[in-house]
C-alpha cells in the first residue's frame, strides 16, 4: 500500500525535480525557439518524469535524466522524425574550414575585459544560435550553458560521444561564422581573405589573390601584409 | 607551426576547453596553445564564446510555472497512485491479473527515457549497456488514461489518417471502425518504446449522447499483448476479448499480424463489436 505521506503535497522527487526547472526551460526556449511552447514542453517533460519516476536510478544523474526526457518530449512533439538529419556527410557539407579567420580577427570578437563576447557582437549570438539546426543548437547548449560532459550528452542525445563532438564542433564553428559575419557588417573587423583555406576548397570570398592558391596562406604572412596595407 | 598542422588540432580545442581530452592529448594540446597564436585565439574565442551562451540561455522560468508544473506533477502522482491501489485490490480478488508487460504505455515520450542508464559524473567514458526497465505493468490502465485524456489527434481525416501507415509500418485502415454510428475523431502516432503504433479516435453518436473510443493500432508481431483480465468471446467471425477498466469497456483483437486494442465509453458489448469491425473488409 502507498506510504502514509501521500497526502503531502509536495515529495522530495518533485522537489529534486523543480531544482532544474529554470536550466530546463532555458533549454525549452532554445529547442522550441518560443516561449509559450517552452513552458507546455517542460510541464510535458516533468509529468512524464513523475510518471516514469520509478525507472530513475536513485542515486544516478536526475538532470541529464530529465534532459533526456526533455529531448525526447521535444522530438517526438515537434519531430516527428527526429531532429534535422546531420549535415555532416557529403562532400559539400562543410563549408567551414578551421583557421578561416586569423588571431587578429578572432581576438576583435571578444571582449578582453569580461572573458566574452563583444556586447555588439553578443546580441547577435542569440539570432545565430536560433539560426543553428536544433542538434547543433542543442548539443552546444548542453554543453556550454548546462556543462554536461560529451558522455551524458550522449545519453541525452541519443547518439554516439563521436556525434556529439561533431555537432559541438559544427555548432560552434557556425556560431562563430555568423559572429565574424555580423561583426564585419558592423565594421568591428576588417574583411579578410580566407587564412588556411583547406586544399581544394573555392575561396569563394577570397580578395583577388589571382594566380595563389589559398592554401598557401599563413599567418605570419597574412598578417605581415595587413600591417602593411 | 604551418595552418595545416593547426587545422588537425582545431577539433580538439573545443574538447580541451570541454576539459574531456585524454591526458596524452591534453598536454599535447596545451603545450601547442602555449605557442600558438591562433589556436590560443581559437580557445579565447570558445571561452567568449560559452560565457556569452551562458548569458543568453540562462534565466529564471516565468513566475507562475513552478506552481503550474509542480501542480501538474502532483496530479500525475494521485492518479499514478489511484492506478496502483486499483491494481492492488485487483490482485487481491480471486481472478489473478495477468499483466500486460511486453507493452509499454502510450503517449509516453518517457518511454525512450526509460532506456537509462547510470551516468558517471567523472566524465570518464565508461558508456553501460543499458537496461530496459518495464514502465508499469498496467496497459489497459494506460490505455484507459490515454482514452479518458485523449491529447488531440495529429490528422483528422481518413486520408491523413490512413498515411499514418508509413511511419508505424503496417496498415491502418480507419474507415473499418466507421460503422454502428461511428465517426472518425483523428488519428495520431504514439510511441511504443521501440515500436510505434496509431491511436485513433472515435465518437458513437452526437449531444449529450456522444461517446468516445479510442483504438490502438500496433504491430501484433512485435508487440504481445497478455491474457490480461479480459474475457474472450467470438464476435462472427472475429475472436475478441473484453472487460473493463476504471469504468471505461475495453477490447482487444488482432488480424492479419495487426493487433487493435480498443478503450471507450460504451458498453463492453458495443466495444467488441467495434472491435471485431477490424475484421471486416471494406
Amino acid at each position: 500500500m502507498p506510504a502514509a505521506t501521500d497526502s503531502a503535497k509536495s515529495d522530495p522527487f518533485t522537489d529534486e525535480a523543480l531544482t532544474h526547472l529554470d536550466a530546463m526551460y532555458g533549454v525549452a526556449c532554445k529547442l522550441t525557439r518560443n516561449p509559450t511552447e517552452a513552458e507546455d514542453l517542460v510541464q510535458d517533460a516533468f509529468v512524464k518524469a513523475m510518471r516514469a519516476r520509478q525507472q530513475f536510478l536513485a542515486g544516478t544523474n536526475l538532470k541529464a535524466w530529465l534532459f533526456r526526457i526533455l529531448t525526447n518530449t521535444f522530438i517526438n512533439k515537434y519531430r516527428r522524425g527526429g531532429l534535422e538529419r546531420s549535415v555532416l556527410d557529403g562532400p559539400d557539407a562543410d563549408p567551414l574550414a578551421d583557421g578561416w579567420v586569423s588571431a587578429s580577427t578572432m581576438r576583435q570578437l571578444r571582449d578582453s575585459e569580461t572573458l566574452a563576447l563583444m556586447p555588439l557582437v553578443e546580441t547577435e549570438i542569440r539570432n545565430a544560435l536560433d539560426a543553428l539546426p536544433a542538434e547543433f543548437r542543442l548539443a552546444v547548449v548542453l554543453c556550454d550553458v548546462e556543462e554536461f560532459s560529451y558522455e551524458e550528452i550522449a545519453q541525452i542525445m541519443g547518439c554516439p560521444i563521436g556525434t556529439v563532438m561533431s555537432r559541438l564542433h559544427r555548432g560552434r564553428k557556425l556560431l562563430q561564422r555568423a559572429l565574424y559575419n555580423h561583426a564585419l557588417s558592423l565594421g568591428i573587423v576588417k574583411g579578410e581573405e580566407r587564412v588556411g583555406d583547406r586544399p581544394g576548397e573555392r575561396a569563394n570570398h577570397s580578395a583577388a589573390q589571382s594566380g595563389k592558391p589559398a592554401k598557401t596562406a599563413d599567418l605570419a604572412e597574412y598578417r605581415r601584409k595587413r600591417g602593411a596595407a | 607551426m604551418t595552418a595545416h598542422e593547426c587545422r588537425d588540432r582545431a577539433r580538439m580545442l573545443g574538447s580541451y576547453l570541454d576539459g574531456q581530452l585524454e591526458t596524452s592529448k591534453l598536454i599535447e594540446i596545451e603545450e601547442h596553445v602555449e605557442e600558438c597564436d591562433g589556436c590560443r585565439e581559437e580557445v579565447r574565442l570558445l571561452q567568449a564564446m560559452r560565457a556569452s551562451l551562458k548569458r543568453v540561455v540562462r534565466g529564471p522560468a516565468p513566475s507562475g510555472l513552478r506552481d503550474r508544473i509542480g501542480n501538474a506533477m502532483a496530479a500525475e502522482r494521485s492518479r499514478d497512485e489511484a492506478r496502483t491501489a486499483d491494481a492492488g485490490i485487483a490482485a487481491n480478488g480471486s481472478a489473478r491479473r495477468a499483466r500486460l508487460r511486453t507493452l509499454v504505455p502510450l503517449a509516453t515520450a518517457a518511454a525512450i527515457a526509460l532506456m537509462w542508464s547510470t551516468v558517471p559524473t567523472g566524465g570518464k567514458s565508461n558508456v553501460q549497456k543499458s537496461s530496459v526497465a518495464g514502465f508499469g505493468d498496467d496497459l489497459l490502465a494506460e490505455l484507459v488514461a490515454e482514452h479518458s485524456q485523449p491529447l488531440p489527434p495529429e490528422v483528422t481525416n481518413a486520408r491523413d489518417v490512413r498515411s499514418l501507415e508509413r511511419y508505424v509500418g503496417f496498415p491502418v485502415h480507419p474507415a473499418n471502425f466507421e460503422r454502428m454510428g461511428a465517426h472518425l475523431v483523428g488519428g495520431r502516432v504514439v510511441p511504443l518504446q521501440s515500436q510505434r503504433a496509431a491511436m485513433l479516435q472515435y465518437i458513437v453518436g452526437s449531444g449529450d449522447n456522444a461517446r468516445r473510443v479510442s483504438i490502438l493500432v500496433y504491430d501484433a508481431e512485435k508487440i504481445q499483448v497478455g491474457d490480461a483480465n479480459l474475457s474472450p468471446r467470438a464476435v462472427g467471425s472475429a475472436e475478441v476479448r473484453v472487460g473493463r477498466e476504471k469504468g471505461y469497456s475495453v477490447a482487444a483483437t488482432q488480424r492479419a499480424g495487426v493487433g487493435y486494442l480498443l478503450a471507450s465509453d460504451l458498453d463492453p458489448d458495443e466495444s467488441a463489436q467495434i472491435a471485431a469491425l477490424a475484421y471486416d473488409d471494406r
